[in-house]
This record gives structure tokens, C-alpha cells and sequence, in this order.
């Protein structure tokens, strides 16, 4: 037995070797987190500079930077996208129709966040929607805004007290502490716990496991958990965004790579969104690569399911799905990707979905054999390196 | 009321004088007393017919028109009334027959009238200086006048001021002579526009304001306001009224005006207070015996449509304005806009321009019997086809109010918005510990403590983004295409 889950992990011990050494030469993360007193100051400079522009007859105006242009992102392949220190900017103007609702969404939530660090409490985002509804509008308002003040100020969101409602799961070989001292096991076999949404409270990790297993979606994670794939690999700890990851879940990814230096691999469907998927886990997004450093985690391997796992199994045909035009836009998209080129066995694999113009979801893989992802894929691929 | 009228005046107007000799329906009275000033009328429409052909072709034709009026010796009861014409724009005025309709228009409503004194000739030299030797001198009897002589004032002036707003390139000087008293007015229109109507007719659009807005620089503001042109529609005529000779096809085009134009004031709170109503005739003077038909209107109208739901509409006549609608706005808890120091009265002008084509009239006299014809019919006809007129004016009106009604909305979510960033800014001043802060705040303001900042703050950021200005680029004046002309004089205050 003990043999047995020798020889299962001897390729992820020897990729654990190899990206600890990796590990060390690359940059430091950045201490991103600031201290209260600093935050308070970057608000009231804010508004000192509003009651200036005012006090002058000129009617303030806000400048945020632009987090959704290519122009203000460069890629780091020790950290992922990270926005430039010179960026373009998109001025909020208070005396625009157009804008001025902006501009006091701004200002509010400015003040949201300054009361929260006075006082030293925190809030959801939700509870800061819920503080002004009419304002605000809705949910996503709410949510972009608190990332463009993270933006601004040039701190991370949790800095700012602001703490958001995790979506994502985890469960596996894992126990932590939380801020408030509560303990978190994650150990029961067939239930998932929510992810904290305060990771940097997280303490006192204590885990055996081998490796990490992100999970694109949430019906594969269920379906995994469902047959007690943890305990069948164990040790090993899974975890998921449930599709796009929120910012928790990519800290989680994070805080589990500092602290266990394991190998970290993805499952996703061999489709292009699964792709983009992982590539935020493993690199960042642009909408926060202000927060770069301490989001992404470029040591995240590509287990599945692969392009060229589709013809090497000899995928049933009925299970594969043609690419559809969204789909050849977004692979051409991944392709222009910085980071894409410096990947050449991802950039093999994407080139073969287009050439092979069909898709698979995880599931194609039940009409090999019902189980045929949790007894012989899943297991195969870690023995014998099956990831890129 | 004018017992020496004959009643073959006009071989067409047989019925519009015997209405009116009867005694003329109430309506047409409230507009401006005809007894009065039917001469004055009469002979401002003839020379407006005589120059209208030459004013269609070439460029804008300026000049002066003199309405001297003075009683007549030993008579309150009668007018000596002359007027005088000077300059390009009645320049080409045949002034042979333009005499000759004048004399058969003067002695068929006075045929027993003797010979008018000559005008004091210093009166008609401060004209010619400013406008040039006279180029149409015409001098008649205003007669058995039964009204005071205060009203009569006002009356003509309310036609004098009507007549300037779509005649504005013509300045019109009024002097009143009784016994000893003399008053003097002058009409004069600051800014105008020239309008295309019915395609091929130029009319010169009063569109100058009379409130003054504060502007960084006075060169840079729009000095008007926006007229917008309505498409013109045929009128039918009723069968009994073609009987009577009026014959050819009766059309007529809205133009709504709404002063002043805001564009250069984009988040100041607008506010209509008033809305006009002015008919012309062909010849492009005030017409009466539309009142009726205009003061009926408003029960048409649907306030809710054009986004008036918050007000009320309620016919008055203001002495030398005519007559309006007054808008007010009815206060509820939901329609009550906050009070705001910056807000503009809007007016809202709705001009309804006639026009009469039938090819078998081509002189001036049968032009001027057929328009008095139409006139002394006009309620009539308008309630024939009340239908599409109605239709007509309020469409003109839903549009021309369209972007207020837009801008009201922006207005509301600006107001709020402000109030948002006031309470935000000053609550972190007001719960801030870091006494510098604070303190550069205060400085900034020139305040000494938060209640005072708090008023200061807020006044000012109101201030700095509701009066907010912007060039005149911005302005609709320099965006109108063909069918305006911009006007750019900048000429002595109006009366």
C-alpha cells in the first residue's frame, strides 16, 4: 500500500523539487498589506483635493485608473499580469450627468471604508450595497467600485475591511484556524466546506498533502467529492471557484502554495473558458492586476482535460462538442496573451483545439467508462506526469 | 359700434363687418380691441402685403416703421394716426398702387373722413435720421374710439409687440400724442433668427431673452433661444366659408420658440412658467379671431404626455403681452423639486404661421380682402379642422419639450447625487482625528469651524457644478442647419 502511494506521487514529488527550486529565484511577494493609519491618509487626501478643487471653483473630478485596457498591463512570468506603474486613467467628473453618479458611489463607499477602519470592523460588500441601495443600483455597481478604490489606493480589497462572500469550496487534507479562532477541518471526506472571506486571517495551516487540486466547476467538485476522490488520493486537497474564481478563492490558491510549496494542478474542460479559467488561477486577470502578487500563482500545472487527451483516449465522438464561433474568438484571444507564448506545451494544446475544432467538458470522459475520470484518468495523470 | 361704415367695404368681408358692427364676439375683444385699431391693422397689413413679395427674394431687409398717433383736436374720441416706413425693407414697394389701396381701404372705412393734419416734422426727423429718407408715408382718421385711452394704449402695443416678434429685423417706433402727454416706445429686437416657413417665406423670429445669465464671458454666451419648426399642414375650408369667396388652399406650419436656450447651462434646473400661443396671417401680422380657439387648447392638451404632469395650465392676458398660459407648477410630495437658486424660467412661444395661395389673385387689393376674409373666419376654420390643428400644435409642443423633460430627469439624479457627496465628504472631515486634515480642509474653505464648512461646502459644490457653463460651441445656435440663419446683432435694449 505504502508502495502504492509511493509510486502514485513520485512524478509530484519530483515536480515539488523542481518548483521549490524555481520558487526560490523568483521575486519576493510584495508586503502588500498597509497599515490603518496609511489608508485613513490616502482617503482624506482624496477628499482634501475634492474640498480644493471646490474651494477653487472648479468642480472636482476623480481619477481612476483604467483596469480593463491591455495598454496598462504587462506580463511577469514570475508573477503573471501586473498593471504598469504608468497607467491611462478614466476621470470621474462631479459636474457631468454622465458621471456624477459615479463620482458619489465613489465618494460613498470612500467613506463606508473610512468609518470601517476607524472603528476596526468589517463589512460584505453586500452590507455596503444594502447601506444605500438607491445610490448604488445594484450588486455589481458595488463590487466594481470597491475594486477601483483597491485600485486607486493601490491596496488590496482586504485592506480596506471590505470583505466579500466567498463562492468558492474546499475540502481535502487540511486544517486552519480562523481569524476569530474558529477551526476549520476540511478533512470530512464527502462534504466541502466555503472558503474563508478572510484568508489573510488564516493561521496555523496544518496539511499533509501532496498536491492541490483546482476544480473548474462546481458539478465536477461535487461529482469528485461524491466518490471521495480524496480519499482515493490522498493525500491531496481540492479546492474550487465554481468557474470564474473570486478574488478568496485565488487567495486561498495562493496562501495554500506560501505555505506548502506543493504542486498545484488544474482540472478543467478542454474548452476555451476552462482555459482562460485556469489561466487566471495561474496568472491574474486584468481587472486585478493591480493585486498581482499576491492573487497569482504561476506554478499552477495544466492536469486536465487536455486537447490531446481527447485523441489519445479516443474520446467517443457524441461526447465532443464543435467550437463555436465565441469560442474561436476566445481562443484567438488566448493566443495574443502574453503569457500563452511563453507557455509552449499550452500553446501546443491550444493550437490542437483549433486545428481539431472540438470541445469536451470533464464529463465526456463517463462515456469512456462511467468511472472512468476518478479510477483511471485522475490517477494516471498524477502517476506518470500527465500535466503541462 | 361704428355706425358710418359701409357695409360694401369689402365685397368679402360683408360678414366679418356686420359681426362686428353687431358687435364682435368676446374672444376677438379680449386679443385687442378691433374697434380701436381695425385702421392701424388694416394699413399695416397692406404694407406688409406690398413689401412681402420683394422681402422673399435676397438677403435680410432692415429698416424702421413710425406709428404716430394723436388725438384729434376737440375730439377724445378720435385718432389722427400715421405711419411711416424707412429703409431696405420696404424698398421696393409699388408705391403708386400701394396708394391707390390705401385710398379705396381709407374711404371705404371713413368715407366722410376730411383731410388728416400733417405730423409735427420733427417727429418724422428723428426717424429719417436713423432709417433714412421716408420711403411710405401714410396718414388716416382713427375713429370713435369708446375705450380709455390707457387700454388703447396697451392694446396697441400688445399688436406693435406681437408684430415685432416675427417681424424683428423692422424696429418699430410708437409715439402717443394726447393733449400735453406724449409717450414714446421703442420695439426693438435684441436677437433674431430667420426662418424658412412654407419653404420659400422668411420670417425674422424675435428670439432674444430678457433674463440675464451669468456667463465667464459675455461674448461666448448664446444670445437666443431655439425656435424648432413644425411641418406645415393644409387646412380644410369650410363649404359655407368658400361660399362667401374665400377660395385656394389655406395651410399652416407651427414654430415653437422656447427661451432661453440652456445648452450652454447643462445642469441647471429649467422651469417653464410660460406658454404663448400667436397666430399670424399670411401677410405675417398678429391675427385675431383665434382666442376662442387658442384659450380652448389647453383642455386638448395632455400634461401627463408632455411630461407637465406636475403642473397646471391657466389661460390669462397680461397687458402687452396677450395672451398666455401660465404654467404652475403643482406641489406634491413626488413632483417637488428641491428649490434651486439656479433655476431658469423658461418661456415657451408657440407661433402658428398662415398662409393663403390661390393663383387667380395677384394684386394687393384682392390679397387684402381675401386675408380679411380668412381672418373673420379664422375661429372657424380652426375648429373645422381642430382635429389635425390640435394634433399639429401638440405635437410641436411634445417635441420641443422633449429635451427639457430629459434634461429634468438628469436634473433630479444630479441633485441627488450632489447631496450624496456632500454628506460623504463631510462626514470623514467631521469624524477625522488627524487634525491636519482638518484643518487643510477648513483653510481651503476659509472656514473656522465644521458648521460653517458644512454650509460653505455645500453651497459651494452646488454652485461649481450647477451653474456650470460651456462655450458656445456647445450651443444649438451654431449647430442649425439651412433652414436658420444666425443673427448676430447685438442691438439697443428692447422696450
Amino acid at each position: 500500500m505504502a508502495s502504492q502511494a509511493n509510486e502514485l506521487f513520485s512524478e509530484i514529488d519530483k515536480l515539488r523539487i523542481q518548483l521549490l527550486h524555481n520558487a526560490e529565484q523568483t521575486v519576493q511577494r510584495a508586503d502588500e498589506e498597509r497599515r490603518n493609519s496609511e489608508i485613513l491618509a490616502l482617503i482624506e487626501n482624496i477628499i482634501l483635493k475634492i474640498v480644493t478643487s471646490v474651494s477653487q471653483e472648479e468642480a472636482p473630478a476623480l481619477h481612476l485608473p483604467k483596469r480593463s485596457s491591455w495598454d496598462n498591463v504587462s506580463f511577469d512570468s514570475s508573477v503573471g499580469l501586473q498593471m504598469n506603474s504608468e497607467t491611462t486613467f478614466t476621470v470621474v467628473r462631479s459636474d457631468s450627468p454622465a458621471s456624477i453618479t459615479k463620482f458619489a458611489q465613489i465618494v460613498k463607499i470612500l467613506t463606508v471604508i473610512y468609518e470601517l477602519i476607524l472603528s476596526n470592523s468589517y463589512a460584505t460588500k453586500r452590507d455596503i450595497y444594502y447601506n444605500d441601495t438607491q445610490l448604488f443600483g445594484s450588486q455589481a455597481t458595488v463590487d466594481h467600485i470597491v475594486d477601483d478604490i483597491s485600485c486607486l489606493l493601490k491596496v488590496p480589497r482586504r485592506s480596506l475591511h471590505v470583505l466579500a462572500t466567498s463562492k468558492g469550496l474546499i475540502t481535502g487534507d487540511l486544517c486552519y484556524l480562523e481569524e476569530d479562532g474558529s477551526r476549520m477541518d476540511c478533512r470530512a471526506s464527502n462534504t466541502a466546506i466555503p472558503i474563508s472571506s478572510n484568508i489573510s486571517g488564516i493561521k496555523n495551516i496544518v496539511s499533509s498533502a501532496r498536491f492541490v487540486l483546482i476544480v473548474e466547476k462546481d458539478a465536477t467538485f461535487q461529482r469528485l467529492l461524491d466518490d471521495h476522490v480524496c480519499a482515493k488520493l490522498s493525500p491531496c486537497i481540492m479546492i474550487t471557484g465554481k468557474g470564474v474564481p473570486d478574488v478568496n478563492s485565488r487567495l486561498m490558491v495562493r496562501k495554500l502554495w506560501d505555505t506548502l510549496h506543493i504542486p498545484i494542478f488544474a482540472l478543467v474542460d478542454a474548452d476555451p473558458y476552462g482555459i482562460e479559467i485556469m489561466c487566471i488561477y495561474k496568472y491574474g486577470s486584468r481587472a486585478m492586476s493591480f493585486e498581482a502578487r499576491s492573487l497569482t500563482v504561476p506554478s499552477v500545472m495544466w492536469l486536465g482535460l487536455l486537447p490531446s487527451d481527447l485523441k489519445r483516449l479516443r474520446v467517443p465522438e457524441n461526447a465532443l462538442i464543435p467550437l463555436t464561433k465565441k469560442d474561436d474568438a476566445k481562443l484567438n484571444s488566448l493566443l495574443k496573451r502574453p503569457y500563452v507564448q511563453n507557455q509552449p506545451d499550452w500553446l501546443k494544446e491550444i493550437e490542437l483545439m483549433q486545428q481539431t475544432k472540438v470541445k469536451a467538458e470533464i464529463q465526456s470522459l463517463a462515456a469512456i467508462a462511467p468511472d472512468f475520470l476518478i479510477n483511471v484518468y485522475l490517477p494516471n495523470k498524477l502517476r506518470y506526469g500527465g500535466w503541462v | 359700434m361704428c355706425p358710418s361704415h359701409d357695409l360694401n367695404l369689402y365685397p368679402f368681408s360683408r360678414g366679418f363687418l356686420q359681426h362686428w358692427t353687431k358687435g364682435s364676439t368676446p374672444s376677438s375683444q379680449q386679443y385687442f380691441n378691433i374697434t380701436m385699431t381695425l385702421e392701424l391693422i388694416e394699413v399695416l397689413r397692406l404694407l406688409m402685403l406690398a413689401t412681402k413679395q420683394h422681402k422673399r427674394h435676397g438677403p435680410e431687409k432692415k429698416g424702421g416703421l413710425l406709428v404716430l398717433i394723436q388725438t384729434e383736436t376737440n375730439s377724445d374720441d378720435n385718432f389722427y394716426c400715421a405711419v411711416a416706413a424707412a429703409g431696405p425693407w420696404c424698398a421696393g414697394v409699388n408705391m403708386a398702387e400701394l396708394h391707390s389701396v390705401f385710398t379705396d381701404v381709407m374711404r371705404r372705412l371713413h368715407p366722410c373722413s376730411r383731410p388728416c393734419p400733417e405730423p409735427d416734422i420733427e417727429d418724422l426727423c428723428a426717424f429719417t435720421d436713423l432709417y433714412g429718407s421716408l420711403r411710405v408715408f401714410l396718414n388716416f382718421l382713427m375713429k370713435n374710439v369708446h375705450v380709455c385711452k390707457e387700454k388703447c394704449q396697451h392694446q396697441i402695443e400688445t399688436f406693435l409687440h406681437s408684430f415685432c416678434m416675427t417681424n424683428a429685423e423692422i424696429k418699430v417706433h410708437l409715439k402717443l400724442q394726447s393733449g400735453q402727454k406724449h409717450c414714446q416706445k421703442e420695439f426693438r429686437v435684441k436677437d433674431y433668427l430667420r426662418v424658412m416657413l412654407f419653404s420659400q417665406t422668411p420670417v425674422y423670429l424675435d428670439v432674444s431673452v430678457n433674463i440675464h445669465l451669468e456667463s465667464p464671458e459675455r461674448e461666448q454666451r448664446c444670445h437666443g433661444g431655439r425656435p424648432d419648426i413644425g411641418s406645415s399642414l393644409h387646412l380644410s375650408i369650410p363649404p359655407k366659408i368658400v361660399e362667401q369667396g374665400l377660395l385656394g388652399t389655406v395651410s399652416l406650419q407651427p414654430v415653437t420658440l422656447l427661451k432661453p436656450c440652456v445648452l450652454q447651462y447643462p445642469n441647471r434646473a429649467t422651469n417653464l412658467t410660460q406658454c404663448q400661443v400667436l397666430v399670424y396671417n399670411p401677410s405675417n401680422i398678429p391675427a385675431s379671431n383665434a382666442s376662442a380657439f387658442v384659450q380652448n387648447f389647453s383642455a386638448h392638451l395632455n400634461c401627463e404626455d408632455l411630461g407637465l404632469q406636475s403642473h397646471r395650465l391657466s389661460f390669462q392676458v397680461i397687458p402687452s403681452v396677450g395672451s398666455v398660459y401660465k404654467v404652475e407648477q403643482v406641489n406634491s410630495p413626488e413632483s417637488c423639486v428641491k428649490s434651486s437658486l439656479f433655476s431658469i424660467d423658461l418661456s415657451l412661444v408657440l407661433f402658428l404661421f398662415l398662409q393663403h395661395i390661390d393663383p387667380f389673385i395677384t394684386d394687393v387689393s384682392d390679397t387684402m380682402a381675401t386675408e380679411v376674409l380668412l381672418e373673420h373666419h379664422l375661429g372657424e376654420i380652426l375648429l373645422y379642422n381642430q382635429q389635425i390643428v390640435t394634433n399639429a400644435m401638440t405635437n410641436a409642443l411634445r417635441k420641443t419639450l422633449m429635451a427639457q423633460n430629459k434634461r429634468k430627469k438628469e436634473q433630479e439624479k444630479m441633485q441627488s447625487a450632489c447631496d450624496s457627496i456632500i454628506s460623504s465628504t463631510l462626514r470623514i472631515i467631521s469624524c477625522s482625528s488627524n487634525m491636519d486634515f482638518r484643518k487643510a480642509c477648513l483653510d481651503s474653505m476659509q472656514v473656522h469651524n465644521t458648521k460653517k464648512m458644512s454650509e460653505t461646502f455645500s453651497e459651494s459644490l452646488r454652485r461649481v457644478i450647477f451653474l456650470k457653463f460651456v462655450p458656445k460651441g456647445a450651443c444649438c445656435s451654431d449647430q442649425i442647419g439651412q433652414k436658420l440663419e444666425k443673427s448676430s446683432k447685438h442691438l439697443r435694449v428692447e422696450m
